[in-house]
């Protein structure tokens, strides 16, 4: 039997969800503050829920509503929260290879967030072409549906909610890097990228801990890159005075 | 919410999405078009994996940063490595690390 026609699309979008799971640790958490600090900020239940729904972009969300809620104007609130959001242009060219044509990505790509590409990134050049629209379905479907509904018991609950459990606010997002980690470790089998990725990993923790975590994704993956063609040039000059001097 | 304020909540959602799917739509033309231009720019493919490593050093930032938090970090880091390293797969490494990051934070709340 052909992999096509033994390929079920509701058992990879199940694989997708599955496999999205671990991400909820980081979303939920996240997206609980979210609900918890726009309806301090004056924002309704309704309204917090409709701007995770429709912006869905974490760090964006949370400079909005501050934004709004200090009196900013409208055209500044709207340009910063774009600013911040620039990075996920570099992220639909990259899945571009692995994902077939269709004409749900429109609507689709709407799900694609840091941790959803990082995922995509990872696991979809290890599934079967046939899943990979499927998995990506289920696993951005179930990332957005948590996100909304965290904002939303967020909103609604989110003060008893941390008052009730400190801790699990502070333990679960731990799920996060935990992920991350596996994601990257087999790119430290090879030298090169091995020095680019803790370039990257080190400026990043840097730029977030003196207050630039908006900023800290795009500038640190700009060092490593820098990182990477320069341990290049220097492989390169090193073994051309090597051939010279034999 | 004032109708300015929902205008520019669509605004921001609308550009947003567009910065997610134009690029995307843009590359898989690209990537299947007859002018020649079937591969995908070598920078493109080596600043992916790079967002992935930037995101991690994002995340690792405790929620709460204080020396007990940061060595639950480190220890919980450290157990995601070692069960990756035998098993190779996402789900046990991230299943155990947040597991001792928990037992270690609790531990020191207990204390």
């Amino acid at each position: 039997m052909s992999q096509a026609a033994s390929h079920s699309p509701v058992r990879s979008a199940l694989q997708g969800v599955r496999e999205a799971i671990p991400l909820l640790g980081g979303y939920i958490p996240v997206a609980l503050s979210f609900g918890l600090v726009a309806t301090q900020a004056g924002f309704s239940t309704l309204e917090a829920t409709a701007i995770s729904a429709l912006i869905y972009a974490g760090a964006s969300q949370f400079l909005f509503v501050g934004m709004i809620a200090t009196g900013a104007p409208l055209w500044l609130v709207v340009a910063m929260t774009l600013l911040i959001n620039v990075r996920h242009v570099v992220y639909g060219p990259n899945l571009a290879g692995l994902l077939p044509r269709s004409r749900h990505w429109p609507w689709l790509m709407h799900g694609l967030t840091d941790q959803v590409f990082a995922l995509a990134l990872t696991r979809l050049p290890q599934l079967p072409e046939v899943k990979r629209f499927s998995w990506f379905l289920g696993a951005s479907l179930l990332a957005w549906g948590a996100w909304i509904i965290g904002t939303a018991v967020g909103a609604t609950a989110g003060e008893a909610f941390t008052a009730r459990w400190p801790l699990l606010g502070e333990i679960m997002p731990f799920a996060l890097p935990a992920l991350f980690l596996t994601m990257v470790a087999p790119r430290f089998t090879d030298k090169r990228w091995a020095v680019a990725m803790g370039c990257t990993i080190l400026a990043a923790l840097c730029l977030t801990l003196v207050g630039w975590g908006n900023v800290a994704i795009p500038l640190a993956a700009a060092c490593g890159a820098l990182c990477f063609y320069s341990t290049q040039f220097y492989t390169q000059r090193f073994a051309t005075n090597r051939r010279r001097e034999s | 919410m004032s109708t300015a304020l929902w205008i520019a909540v669509a605004v921001s959602a609308i550009g947003t999405l567009l910065m997610r799917v134009v690029p995307f739509l843009w590359m898989q033309r690209r990537l299947n078009s007859e002018s020649g231009l079937n591969n995908m720019p070598q920078w493109l493919g080596i600043l992916g994996p790079l967002m992935i490593a930037a995101v991690l050093g994002v995340s690792i930032v405790p929620v709460n940063p204080s020396a007990v938090s940061w060595i639950a970090t480190a220890i919980g880091l450290s157990v995601t490595l070692l069960v990756w390293s035998r098993v190779r797969s996402l789900g046990w490494p991230v299943a155990a690390g947040v597991a001792v990051f928990g037992i270690v934070e609790v531990a020191a709340f207990i204390w």
